[in-house]
């Protein structure tokens, strides 16, 4: 770095040299400002947000002597998880330190590599109401069940159906005559001794066999002993029925991806924002402050007194910013008020369906990407 | 009528392997590596964590198609480490770094439950 000293007035100079360095507020290995907003923060403008990138690349700022690497130990030392809310159907919690690739993995493992269990065939002895068969059939397939996947294991074609890979469930409801009534999904019934319909015998002197073959009960595993399996939601509507009609039918549930269909996703939905950050870039006062705090819908802003009658407007809960940038919008708007988002903070929502709970499934997702991981390398060699 | 089966998406078929690699002949330490069946939650991560790396000159991933299920990620690296060992590394620290997480989360989780009763 050609160092030279800055003469101040000696503007003719030729090749006046100076370096970032001199300047009394860079501190030596750090990034200067304007460096540092462009590398942790997305700023919102009112038409597109910039600096959207991430540079993640360690050379990124080679030419000023910043070392740009992430080493495991880095990682470490700044990654936090902090729980804002949790219940046992949805949670929402903070992830700092982490990269975008990463918060969206969990997302898109969450939406569709997490198994769960589904019901997958039905079988329809008798069906006489206005809900077609197969239409019956998708619906009954959409009701979540209340049973852990990680006790089942997977059904492949050329499996026979047991108490190991298989949940059977049966329904029968009937109307009576001059009434209508509603079937919902509490009408589902568990079968834990496995499927009651007989299969039509080829030989006449055979045993009747049935459509899945149980060696033991299901009810007999002291995990679904206390605690029956049964749809997660009981008020779930399955189909209407008229004036003596009548449905029969059972329902063999297995498990599987939500890559497959999306009825085997374990969440309703999960979703990431980054944390919002709110700057007043100059003071807001009066009406312009009373104009700010009516403006935006989230209420992010708020009025405080500073005597002599005057008003002033604060930032109160930058948190609840959902970017409708009505602050921004309009003449002069974009002098006063800065949208940014901070680029490695992650607030998580994560809503379950009743499978699992929201945080046994996040613990579920990391374990699925690090088995991806492990199937990546190791079968390399 | 034409859509492939859901299931080809993560079912790698008798026969093929799941990652192969293939050294590019026209500039030194620089591969491809082929993984089937995985797309971009596999791809992006390692990207990144490619990129954290100072002796990987370019890290990058593409799905050449939508309906044919494989990534491929090149590699160029310096002189100083190969293709081979930059990705083994970025996977081993992968590893780490979600273990990492994973505890992480799951302290969190046993002291916001223990300081709250639900």
């Amino acid at each position: 770095m050609n160092e030279k000293e800055n003469k101040g007035g000696n503007n003719d100079e030729p090749n006046k040299k100076f370096s970032i360095w001199d300047l009394p507020d860079v501190p030596m290995g750090q990034l200067p400002p304007h460096l540092q907003l462009q590398k942790t923060r997305v700023v919102c403008k009112a038409d597109a947000p910039i600096h959207t990138d991430n540079i993640s690349y360690s050379g990124a700022y080679a030419s000023i002597g910043v070392d740009n690497s992430v080493h495991l130990d880095l990682f470490r030392d700044n990654f936090k998880v902090n729980v804002i809310r949790l219940t046992k159907e949805d949670m929402e919690f903070d992830m700092i330190g982490i990269d975008p690739a990463l918060a969206n993995a969990f997302r898109r493992i969450l939406i569709s590599e997490v198994p769960t269990m589904a019901i997958e065939k039905v079988l329809i002895a008798y069906n006489t109401s206005v809900v077609q068969d197969e239409v019956l059939a998708h619906r009954l397939g959409l009701v979540p069940l209340k049973a852990d996947p990680r006790l089942f294991e997977y059904l492949s074609a050329n499996d026979t159906p047991n108490e190991k890979n298989t949940i059977v469930f049966k329904l029968h409801a009937t109307c009576k005559r001059g009434e209508r009534r509603t079937v919902y999904s509490e009408e589902l019934k568990w079968l834990p001794k496995g499927s009651e319909l007989i299969k039509e015998a080829g030989q006449a002197d055979s045993k009747p066999t049935t459509y899945t073959s149980f060696t033991c009960s299901q009810d007999m595993l002291p995990e679904f002993s206390e605690d029956p399996i049964s749809p997660s939601e009981d008020k779930i509507i399955l189909a209407k029925l008229g004036s003596k009609q009548e449905i029969e039918l059972e329902a063999h549930a297995v498990k599987g991806l939500g890559k497959t269909h999306a009825k085997w996703s374990p969440v309703a939905t999960a979703w990431y924002r980054m944390l919002p950050e709110v700057l007043l870039l100059e003071d807001v006062e009066d009406e312009v402050a009373e104009e700010l705090v009516r403006r935006c819908p989230d209420k992010v802003f708020d009025i405080e007194d500073i005597g002599h009658g005057k008003k002033r407007a604060t930032v109160a809960r930058p948190r609840d910013c959902r970017l409708c940038r009505e602050c921004v919008r309009g003449e002069g708007w974009e002098e006063r008020v800065e949208l940014r988002r901070v680029k490695d903070h992650f607030i998580f929502t994560v809503e379950s369906t009743g499978v699992l709970p929201p945080e046994v499934l996040f613990t579920e997702a990391v374990k699925i990407l690090e088995e991806k991981c492990e199937r990546v390398i190791s079968e390399l060699s | 009528m034409n859509a492939p089966d859901r299931y080809e998406r993560f079912v790698v078929p008798e026969g093929t392997k799941k990652v192969s690699y293939e050294r590019d002949t026209k500039i030194i330490n620089a591969a491809s590596f082929i993984i089937e069946r995985e797309e971009h939650t596999i791809g992006n991560i390692v990207r990144m964590q490619l990129h954290l790396d100072e002796n990987v000159l370019f890290a990058g991933y593409k799905l050449p198609h939508p309906l044919q299920y494989k990534i491929i990620i090149r590699i160029h690296t310096t002189s100083q480490s190969s293709p081979m060992q930059a990705y083994n590394l970025a996977i081993n620290d992968l590893d780490k770094e979600l273990d990492h997480l994973r505890s992480a989360f799951e302290d969190e989780i046993a002291n916001y439950s223990s300081t709250r009763e639900y």
